[in-house]
């Protein structure tokens, strides 16, 4: 039973790492404008098949694909914002609807590119097993879960320490002060959108390298994403890590004690748990004081 | 010249008259097919299938010109109520069925309450046939996935047997038919159910591993899933002699996208590959499929095809009879009987075809020999055998 848990629980964090990943990316947007990008997660799966595209064409290794997973999830990112910015009422919840449909428009272009196949990268490096003494995992889930904590560790200097970062951080706490303090929120919303693409860029192709990624994946992403955002609340980047893992964890024991049947039910009353006891989040209140 | 004149009308009238019947009759079907959604690559493929079938068909004979509308139903159950509506209200003769039994139970349901025949090749469901739906037919049936599966079992013996099912209605039909079955025989199972959700399978095949430790790993479940289990299965090394699986396992795709995985899983298949087609019709058909989508037959295309040919065939029945309109299309239906590249097509009073049954082929280096049953096999199973 003890080898059982131990799995588990390496397992649950190496999958959490990656709900971190995609997680970030809503969180800073919802940060920064007050605006659920339910997008989100096709912007991922985006990533993630041009991951595939350079993994298939060139024979490379699929994180050779992240520049160019960049450049065309930072395009879509770019074209999301400047349409939520033309919305001119009740912003969020506009933007609710409009992220829904361009959701939907790139699930549906992404059908048509690549077709409805599953896909996932065929290198013999990542998929190989490697063992620390009594639990498993694929090198491409520890390259992720390496991945993932570095780009965590950037996004929290880049936000305590660059203009910009303070300047998303003083828009996300209030709009107006920031506005007097003689930042143009514009620039920053869009600034916050940008580094959501590069998140979502480096979250698509680690995807791909530990999972398989089909067209109908970005809804169930974004929900995920959704779920850790509001788990760790907003602001805290630590706390998004920390709710994404103890996600991970929690679906990888029901499995391991229960049945995986129930791991999405377990989720899902854990987030109302922490809605319902601690309506900031895990993290949220010491973070906006911060 | 009035007598010039009349011969010149009386041939003007002849020739019309001939052009007239020599036109072939257009008949207008309809189909609601998950084009995009979760199902999308099943129901490309049931497109594909139906698209050759009809060309097959318009082509055998000049009499019947069958057209079809197509809908994509979005994989999602509403839209295909609505896709049937739609189509009925449009003037289709008869719908051709989508994919997955959650699917196809209400949208066949609208159509029965339209008066309109419905067939399907894509949804397992007993329950679908337990309705007393008069207009619903279908060509295949969970039976025949469990009677392929099974029989490669009893060939084995293995000590034991874990089954890891998605909660997916018809993967779980699957799931629970064969523990049952397998258990009445005397056969130790277990029953892994997994949120169609899941993307780490490692929990599961540990459980397999350290508590089950069965010989046999069966996965009724879809493509992404098959990828995930047998992924997590390379990593973990449980001490199992096969990897077995249910629909569009052992197709060429498969091995073709995941060859470092695929290797000796064995899964139900009616045709090896390379395809060998023993019958015309067969032999046509992956002529035609190569022609048109170039690539060779699949799994789920073939059911397509010969839904549609069953469907096509009773058409013309009904139009020669001069009964299309008058409800003769459910009595040429009821009347049908063909071999057909699944084995004999037949349907029992509640529209199933109790012919249908699957051989299982296993993946050789990008090849599918059928291995079981004995009296269709191409090939020697391999056994033990696993992917890694």
């Amino acid at each position: 039973m003890l080898e059982l848990l131990q799995q588990s629980l390496f397992s649950g964090l190496l999958v959490g790492s990656v709900y971190a990943l995609v997680a970030l990316g809503i969180a800073l947007t919802f940060g920064a404008m007050k605006i659920i990008n339910l997008a989100h997660g096709e912007l991922v799966l985006l990533a993630a098949y041009m991951a595939y595209v350079i993994e298939s064409r060139t024979g490379w290794n699929p994180y050779a694909a992240i520049p160019l997973a960049f450049a065309l999830t930072g395009i879509v990112s770019v074209v999301i914002y400047l349409l939520i910015e033309r919305i001119r009422e009740h912003r969020e919840l506009n933007s609710l609807i409009l992220t829904f449909a361009i959701g939907i428009i790139l699930t549906n272009a992404i059908l048509l590119v690549f077709a409805s196949d599953v896909r996932s990268t065929g290198s013999p490096f990542l998929q190989d097993a490697v063992s620390f003494g009594p639990v498993y995992a694929m090198k491409g889930e520890i390259t992720a879960f390496i991945i993932s904590l570095a780009v965590m560790a950037g996004l929290w200097w880049w936000l305590k320490n660059s203009w910009y970062g303070r300047a998303v951080r003083a828009v996300s706490s209030n709009r107006d002060a920031a506005k007097l303090m003689g930042i143009d929120p514009r620039r920053v919303e869009l600034a916050a959108f940008i580094v959501a693409g590069i998140l979502a860029s480096v979250a698509g192709v680690a995807l791909y390298t530990m999972s398989v990624v089909q067209p109908a994946l970005g809804p169930g992403l974004t929900i995920k994403a959704f779920i850790v955002a509001v788990l760790a609340g907003v602001g805290s980047i630590p706390g998004v890590f920390c709710a994404a893992l103890l996600l991970g964890v929690t679906e990888a024991m029901t499995v391991t004690l229960a049945s995986s049947a129930l791991q999405e039910l377990v989720g899902m009353v854990l987030f109302l748990l922490v809605l319902f006891f601690m309506p900031n989040g895990l993290f949220g209140a010491r973070a906006r004081r911060g | 010249m009035i007598r010039r004149n009349c011969l010149a009308t009386a041939c003007l009238a002849a020739t019309l008259a001939f052009a007239a019947s020599a036109r072939a009759e257009d008949i207008t079907i309809g189909a609601h097919m998950p084009l995009t959604g979760s199902l999308a690559r099943s129901g490309q493929a049931f497109n594909e299938g139906m698209q050759v079938a009809l060309r097959v068909f318009n082509e055998s004979q000049s009499k019947h010109r069958i057209k079809v509308t197509v809908i994509d139903d979005e994989s999602q159950p509403a839209k295909a109520v609505t896709a049937v509506e739609k189509l009925s209200s449009d003037g289709a003769a008869a719908i051709i069925g989508g994919y997955g039994s959650n699917i196809v139970g209400p949208a066949s349901d609208t159509s029965n309450r339209l008066g309109k025949v419905y067939i399907t090749g894509g949804a397992v469901s007993d329950e679908l046939v337990q309705r007393g739906n008069k207009n619903f037919f279908r060509i295949n049936n969970n039976a025949g996935y469990q009677r392929g599966v099974e029989g490669l079992i009893e060939e084995v013996k293995p000590n034991g047997v874990s089954i890891i099912a998605s909660t997916k209605e018809a993967p779980m039909l699957l799931a629970k038919g064969l523990e049952e079955s397998l258990a009445k025989k005397g056969y130790k199972v277990t029953l892994h159910p997994f949120d169609p959700a899941i993307t780490d399978f490692k929990p599961i095949i540990n459980k397999v591993k350290l508590q089950d430790k069965s010989e046999i790993i069966f996965m009724s479940a879809y493509e992404n899933d098959y990828v995930g289990i047998i992924r997590a299965a390379k990593v973990l090394k449980p001490p199992v002699k096969a990897i077995v699986g249910a629909w569009s396992l052992a197709t060429p795709k498969m091995y073709s996208d995941f060859p470092d995985l695929m290797q000796n899983v064995i899964g139900t298949t009616f045709l090896p590959f390379p395809v060998e087609v023993k019958d015309e019709e067969g032999r046509k058909f992956a002529a035609v499929y190569k022609e048109m989508f170039g690539k060779e037959i699949e799994y789920a295309s073939t059911l397509a095809f010969v839904e549609t040919m069953v469907l096509s065939e009773a058409l013309a029945r009904s139009a020669d009879a001069g009964t299309l309109k008058s409800g003769g299309l459910l009595a040429e239906m009821k009347t049908t009987n063909r071999p057909s590249p699944l084995g004999r097509i037949t349907f029992n009073e509640v529209g199933d075809n109790p012919n249908f049954a699957l051989s299982m082929g296993q993946h050789r280096d990008g090849k599918i020999p059928l291995v079981s049953p004995a009296e269709f096999a191409t090939g020697k199973l391999a056994y033990p055998a696993v992917p890694w």
